[in-house]
């Protein structure tokens, strides 16, 4: 018995000790942050990068949202009216976070597996040429699992576009219009590691209150999508088959219920990442930086590399 | 036995007896990053006596520091041509398709090419991009990786191609796959969950085909020069340099390729006994015919 206390106070030390799954990154140098995703929400849901644009935000980057598809069947009206809709909510949503501006690409919604990718990216590198991004946010290209074609195509085209507007041979008749070649120095993607498989992130930013605060306050703004009032009734009848309750669903309204759902789902996403991270409030991405593609040269240009003089 | 399984097997089995000894098909998407992911492997196997054939998918028109196009394409696929010669390799074909737009090009038109070439050479081994790992920004190597996996797979089956079948290019299984990706991905070594029918990670010594694949990577000039000025163009940007780069030169372009071919042995090699190493995942004999048919 005593040996068995023994064995279970061990394991227990070494989970304590055992470092966090992801080591936590600081913000780059920079000015300007570009996102580009599928959908109106996915700067904040899907777990998130909500609390990391408003850490940007907060440190002084301009921040463009691009918003690929026209989102026409994310919601319970017909598709034109959940287009419009729903772009309004990506300005509103994106306002509390603090970006700037929404650049609507307009692809039709859930019917981007077969559309060309390089007329996508030829659009996405335009506008990186033209906001000149320090830093690019959108989903992990390389997260072969994701279930999403949207979210796995915008991100395949994405990660070309970050590269390949540095280059003076792709689309240079773009420079004809004023634009210049431009590299961004950092890609952050984001994964659903909830999924189990594929690539796993490979470092989280710490968020502060304020940051988590306001992605709960960005997603409740896509109200065409996530104001749920009946969640209180359907949570209600569902705790009630097993003889249970929610204290804090009897004093709010239906609609008090609906955000409150919110604030609890995306606080609990960014404190799960936080433990992860060992820290109380995080979210998790890949990043590349502008050496991550020569892993073969990345020890030499740390050990060798000077200040310009 | 089920009919199905004992076809299966006359197929695998079938397969193997028909390839030429030892011969390797190599697949790749663009120059520079199969010879610093498979060129010394393909060297040491040269050199063990298996013949090799590159087959080039991409044009590399774009890896170039001011250059035109068209000039980038017939340097890079000259230049191409002289590196393989460096490593034995015996014929180069190119099939010439843009390089980073072969999202346009259909899945099946590449592969249907691949499966000619596979009944055509009847290797032993394939050697193709991995397009189940990670290949950081350029995504050629994810769509040259699946036409060619599909390839490999199709290539055994009469009822495609069945013209070329017609003309005596018969249906093929090539015994053994490699697949190559660059050492990105922090879980990349982690192995499968079965070791029948997956893939498993390998290693392969390289430490004594080294000078071969580095002089090989060394004669790609234009792409080892944009490499070079690419590089001094990012860290200028962040306000660094490299003292190397200060004058880019042949001589210190040669150096820094030295020092990536280098950075990326050591990388691979790691956990290893090798000095110097390439990771791969391998479908070997087992991925096609569980053991236990093999006693």
């Amino acid at each position: 018995m005593c040996r068995y206390l023994l064995l279970a106070i061990a394991a227990l030390s070494v989970l304590a000790q055992s470092p966090p799954r992801f080591p936590l990154g600081e913000l780059p140098p920079g000015k300007v942050l570009l996102v580009a995703q599928p959908h109106h929400d996915d700067h904040t849901t899907d777990y998130g990068m909500g609390g990391v644009i408003a850490r940007f935000m907060e440190a002084g980057y301009k921040g463009y949202y691009v918003r690929a598809s026209n989102d026409e069947k994310d919601g319970s009206h017909s598709y034109g009216q959940n287009d419009i809709i729903n772009l309004k909510e990506t300005r509103d949503g994106v306002a509390v976070l603090g970006m700037s501006d929404v650049i609507s690409l307009n692809w039709r919604n859930d019917f981007m597996n077969p559309i060309p990718l390089n007329e996508l990216r030829e659009q996405l590198i335009f506008l990186i040429r033209k906001y000149r991004p320090d830093v690019v946010l959108g989903h992990n290209p390389w997260e072969h699992y994701q279930k999403n074609p949207d979210h796995r195509n915008v991100a395949r085209a994405l990660v070309e576009a970050y590269w390949m507007a540095g280059l003076d041979t792709v689309h240079p008749e773009h420079f004809l219009l004023g634009v210049k070649p431009h590299a961004a120095a950092h890609f952050y993607g984001k994964g659903r590691l909830d999924w189990g498989l594929g690539q796993i992130s490979n470092m989280a930013f710490e968020l502060n209150e304020s940051q988590v605060a306001k992605k709960e306050r960005a997603i409740a703004a896509h109200r065409n999508v996530y104001h749920n009032p009946s969640v209180k009734r359907s949570v209600q009848v569902q705790l009630a088959a097993e003889g249970k309750y929610l204290p804090e669903f009897e004093s709010v309204s239906d609609d008090g219920a609906s955000d409150l759902y919110l604030h609890w789902w995306m606080n609990w996403n960014s404190r799960d990442i936080g433990r992860q991270a060992g820290v109380k409030y995080a979210e998790d991405l890949y990043h590349m930086d502008d050496l991550y593609h020569l892993p073969g040269l990345k020890a030499y240009v740390k050990a060798n590399a000077r200040e310009l003089r | 036995m089920s009919v199905a399984r004992r076809r299966f097997l006359q197929i695998g089995v079938g397969g193997m007896f028909g390839a030429v000894a030892g011969k390797t098909v190599l697949v790749v998407a663009t120059d520079a990053r199969w010879l610093e992911c498979a060129g010394g492997t393909v060297a040491k196997r040269i050199e063990d006596g298996a013949p090799a054939v590159l087959v080039r998918v991409g044009n590399d028109e774009k890896d170039a520091w001011e250059l035109t196009r068209e000039e980038a394409a017939w340097r890079n696929r000259t230049e191409a041509e002289a590196a393989a010669k460096l490593l034995g390799i015996g014929s180069v074909i190119p099939l010439g398709y843009q390089s980073s737009e072969l999202q346009a090009v259909p899945h099946t038109t590449i592969r249907d090419r691949l499966i000619l070439l596979i009944r055509r050479y009847r290797p032993a081994t394939l050697i193709i991009p991995n397009p189940h790992a990670e290949h950081d920004r350029n995504l050629d190597s994810y769509y040259v990786g699946a036409a060619a996996e599909d390839a490999w797979h199709c290539a055994r089956f009469p009822n495609f191609l069945p013209a070329a079948n017609a003309e005596g290019l018969k249906p093929f299984v090539v015994p053994e796959v490699y697949y190559y990706a660059p050492p990105l991905d922090p879980r990349r070594r982690e192995p499968e969950s079965t070791a029948t029918f997956v893939p498993q990670p390998v290693r392969v010594d390289i430490s004594a085909s080294f000078a071969k694949k580095l002089r090989a990577a060394q004669a790609m000039r234009t792409y080892q020069r944009n490499l070079a000025m690419r590089l001094k163009e990012r860290l200028t940007a962040q306000g660094r340099r490299l003292p190397l780069l200060d004058q880019v030169t042949d001589a210190s372009v040669d150096k820094l390729v030295e020092e990536n071919l280098r950075g990326l042995g050591v990388l691979c090699a790691e956990g290893s006994e090798y000095k110097m190493a390439e990771e791969f995942r391998h479908a070997g004999i087992s991925y096609g015919i569980p053991s236990k048919y093999l006693r």
